[in-house]
């Protein structure tokens, strides 16, 4: 199948004329989704789709077509579309193709063993897995969904500039959600755990942690409003980061929708906080030898002890100031053009796991669910406001279960007031690794 | 689009491992968007998607299988994958596929696929030039096109299949506001299920200029006050909130598992005897209509609240049958590559009897909410959190000082039950609406109203 995308792509770069650029970007996707529920599959999904995206460019002018029709007609509307919509684009120095360039190839992100496991060990997993969450507490009376997922995916990209790539990976996952009652009230809690093959993932420590955070918050109340340290745990993290990240792509700066613009060189983190995003990383589920348009990947560190170093790029955002491209070229799939995005972004951890981490702030909030992150994080205006439950903490050890808070900072502010990273850098299913982080101070807001 | 020979067979090979009844969805999209950022017309995109799934149902249970791939032997292998679940005997067979029809319409009067390419173009450009020549502060503007014509084949084992082309059409535009310092952004992005005489009702300058007066008028602002305040929202806004804190509980899968906060509310008074909520893929040519639901059923009116009474929940089929309820017709999916599930359409709370400019005057001090950003909610407590983009306090019953950074923070049944106004006017925002990682299209409408008191969140000490 590999073989036929990478035809595909091929042909069709091939068709470029005089003074053209065209680019092919073909992926297939193989996926299995199980959800278990009181014992019982819920659901089952098996889904194989695939598709091709045509980015023509010519003259500083773009234009794309997408298509799921993969005959040969189908393929040839595609590329006359994507030809006929170049002349509407504004003249933009980024819309070229990137030249190729030599790939150092990554070995590890296609586990073979995942190509035979059977569908019933699958469903067996989620059902374990529902199983486990249910039974790992007397107050978890449900399982609101215990779920197995795995995908298998191939792409292939060619270009009329010399790209030709192709590559296939393969990602396993599952996660659990229990409710826990007591008296009428009801709390959550989430566990998660990916891997490259269903051989890696351990379903014990999802089904504990899915029921230990939903049970420690029963009997939540609302705090009274305090300015504390703040504790962010490593599932929540990742969604301040996803924030941050917004603003550490090129083309947000050159849009003028980045925090950090004119930053460059400056210290807006705390001292010693390092941020780096690493496409090579075979931990993280992002790894890959090349971006979404064929550009080789890197590390790349973005804060040197609190310093901005660089802006992530693709080919478009650093032909437009003479840059050279990170190898951050993202697709959401081959329904869009190149955008930017990280590939395994983290702080890189420090030496204290999250019990140190409480010790040293003494007394605070731990935040273990952040909810309205999307309206209440602006990467704009750097505002920063969402609510939060979680655990309050005094010396150093949990105390009662907190709900129905708010925090509201400015994001440079919490940046600038992250005074320690944790040691439990953890990779799920995202490109975004979390840490436990413990934040100076925040103002909790409650009744 | 597919022959009905075919979907018969495969319907026979999906029953065939014991499956209680069995379901083929087939669609083709057309879609086109444009994006103009930061001045430039950026690329114009057209996509053709295509795909067919096959689900197979036991109770509650059930296996669905896609392909984008349509010929028939790839067809009769999804629906072997989906049957391969089950490993039962047969229990039911293919009924003889009846056609349902629709007397519902959703008119296009402009087919989008037949607008010239240039035109797009003008579209975002005139949004550009209005938003920026409305004030000065204005430094960047987003503007967004797009439209779909979704052809959709739904044919079940039950005995009946539908045929429906269901066009949209959007156009959004986000701005940027900077002034000494401060920065501040706008948005405003109506939808219709209509062609491209959307924009007769919408001119891209309108649009334009509401999502720029947001901007600017929030570049005065302080920051919100926090704590517990009577909060006024305007027209439209109400049903974003009762949307999430709701509906969302009110969708009959998290009442089947008991995972919901309006779990046994059926019959219960939670709001004031004014308080009247629907949930209506009926209304012609609303952004969330249709004439069937991703099922295959009729698209229905369904009564959530009647005079503040819980009444009737949103099902998909595998729902209704578990609850033995109604059908209500809200199983949507978001393509072919999605499983349907229980989700709203156009919800509405209806007005009520109040002069909306009164609520406000007979409000001492409060919050006045003019626009609502995205919420999130937890269903299980009915717990929301959602950002004021635009507010403004309230003092001596007038709308005064412009605050930022404010978020609504309650559950969904308290505040409907500390409603205490209803106003006569009405309006309806326009959105995508996420669950389980499926984004449907969704209205949600209300009259200006009053929540007699709720947690404003926001970095301005205490209120």
């Amino acid at each position: 199948m590999s073989i036929e995308l990478s035809e595909i792509v091929q042909r069709l770069a091939g068709e470029a004329t005089g003074g053209e650029g065209v680019e092919a970007y073909a992926e297939q996707t193989t996926r299995t989704e199980i959800n278990a529920f009181e014992g019982e599959v819920e659901r089952l999904t098996s889904a194989s789709s695939t598709g091709v995206g045509v980015r023509v460019v010519k003259d500083g002018q773009l234009g794309y077509a997408y298509t799921a029709d993969l005959s040969d007609d189908g393929l040839r509307r595609c590329l006359a579309e994507a030809r006929a919509n170049l002349d509407v684009s504004t003249e933009d120095a980024g819309n070229v193709l990137p030249a190729a360039a030599p790939v150092e190839p990554l070995e590890g992100l296609f586990d073979t063993r995942q190509v035979d496991i059977s569908p019933e060990r699958k469903v067996q997993l989620a059902l374990d897995l529902e199983q486990r969450t249910r039974t790992a507490n007397p107050k978890v009376t449900k399982v609101e969904t215990a779920s197995y997922g795995d995908a298998v995916v191939q792409v292939a990209i060619a270009s009329s500039t010399g790209i030709n790539g192709s590559l296939a990976l393969t990602r396993a996952w599952c996660y659990s959600t229990a409710l826990a009652t007591q008296d009428g009230e009801s709390q959550i809690g989430f566990g998660i755990d990916s891997a490259r093959s269903i051989e890696e993932l351990d379903i014990e420590p999802v089904a504990a942690d899915a029921a230990e955070r939903a049970v420690r918050l029963l009997g939540a109340v609302k705090p009274p409003t305090r300015t504390v340290p703040v504790v962010l745990d490593r599932m929540v993290a990742p969604r301040l980061i996803g924030v941050l990240l917004a603003g550490l792509s090129a083309e947000a700066v050159q849009k003028h929708r980045s925090l950090f613009a004119d930053k460059l060189g400056e210290r807006v983190a705390a001292p010693g906080l390092e941020l780096v995003d690493d496409g090579r990383l075979l931990d993280g589920p992002g790894a890959t030898p090349f971006d979404d348009e064929g550009v080789p990947t890197a590390r790349n560190v973005l804060l040197a002890d609190g310093v901005l170093q660089r802006f992530l790029h693709n080919t478009a955002s650093a032909a437009r100031e003479g840059a050279r491209s990170t190898g951050n070229a993202a697709r959401a799939s081959f329904k869009t053009t190149p955008g930017i995005s990280a590939h395994n972004i983290h702080f890189v951890p420090g030496d204290k796991d999250e019990a140190g981490l409480l010790a040293q702030a003494g007394e605070g909030l731990l935040v273990q669910d952040m909810t309205g992150v999307h309206s209440g994080a602006n990467p704009i205006t750097g505002d920063f406001s969402v609510g939060v439950s979680g655990l309050w903490f005094r010396n150093g050890e949990l105390a009662e279960p907190v709900r129905e808070a708010t925090v509201a900072a400015y994001l440079l502010d919490i940046l600038k007031g992250i005074v320690a990273v944790g040691s439990d850098l953890t990779w799920t299913t995202g490109s975004i690794g979390g840490s436990t982080l413990l934040i100076g101070e925040m103002t909790v807001a409650g009744a | 689009m597919l022959d009905d020979t075919i979907v018969r067979k495969v319907l026979g090979a999906a029953l065939s491992t014991g499956g209680e009844w069995a379901e083929v969805y087939a669609e083709d999209r057309l879609s086109h968007s444009i994006r103009l950022e930061d001045r430039r017309v950026e690329e114009l995109v057209t996509g053709q998607d295509r795909g067919v799934g096959v689900r197979v149902v036991r109770g509650t249970s059930s296996a669905y299988a896609y392909t984008n791939r349509l010929d028939p032997d790839s067809l009769l292998e999804a629906a072997r994958v989906a049957a391969a679940a089950l490993r039962e005997q047969p229990v039911a067979e293919v009924r003889d596929l009846r056609r349902r029809t629709s007397e519902l319409r959703h008119p296009v009067r402009i087919d989008p696929a037949g607008v010239e390419r240039a035109s797009l173009a003008d579209l975002v450009r005139r949004a550009d030039d209005a938003a920026r020549s409305h004030d000065p502060s204005i430094a960047q503007v987003i503007a967004g096109y797009s439209d779909g014509r979704q052809h959709v084949l739904i044919a079940s084992s039950d005995g009946f299949s539908i045929e429906e082309d269901r066009v949209r059409t959007r156009f959004v535009v986000q701005v940027v506001a900077v002034r000494d310092g401060v920065v501040q952004t706008g948005f405003d992005g109506p939808g219709r299920s209509s062609g491209y005489e959307l924009f007769d009702q919408f001119p891209p300058e309108d649009v334009a200029r509401r999502a720029a007066t947001r901007a600017v008028a929030m570049l005065d602002s302080r920051p919100a006050p926090a704590g517990e305040m009577p909060v006024v929202i305007a027209p439209g806004n109400g049903g974003v909130l009762f949307h999430e804190s709701s509906g969302h509980g009110m969708e009959a899968d998290l009442i089947a598992k008991q995972a919901s906060v309006y779990t046994g509310k059926q019959g219960q008074r939670i709001g004031v005897p004014t308080f009247n909520g629907v949930d209506d893929a009926t209304v012609e040519g609303a952004w969330g209509s249709f004439q069937f639901d991703d099922e295959g059923t009729p698209a229905q009116r369904t009564v959530l609240f009647d005079n503040g009474v819980c009444t009737d929940y949103l099902t998909d089929l595998i729902r209704s049958r578990q609850l033995g309820q109604p059908a209500s017709g809200n199983g949507r999916r978001q393509s072919y590559a999605d499983v349907p599930i229980p989700r709203m359409t156009n919800t509405y709370i209806l007005p009520g009897s109040d002069d909306p400019d009164e609520i406000i005057r007979q409000t001492p001090t409060g919050l006045f909410a003019k626009s609502l950003g995205g919420g999130q909610v937890n269903p299980v407590t009915g717990e929301f959190v959602f950002g004021v983009v635009e507010g403004y306090l309230i003092e001596n019953g007038e709308p005064t000082v412009p605050v930022r950074g404010a978020n609504l923070v309650g559950d969904g049944p308290s505040v409907i039950a500390a409603i205490d106004a209803l106003g006569t006017d009405f309006d309806v925002k326009e959105g995508i609406c996420g669950k389980e990682g499926q984004g449907v299209p969704v209205g949600n409408g209300a009259p200006t109203m009053r929540i007699a008191r709720m947690t404003v969140g926001g970095t301005g000490g205490a209120a």
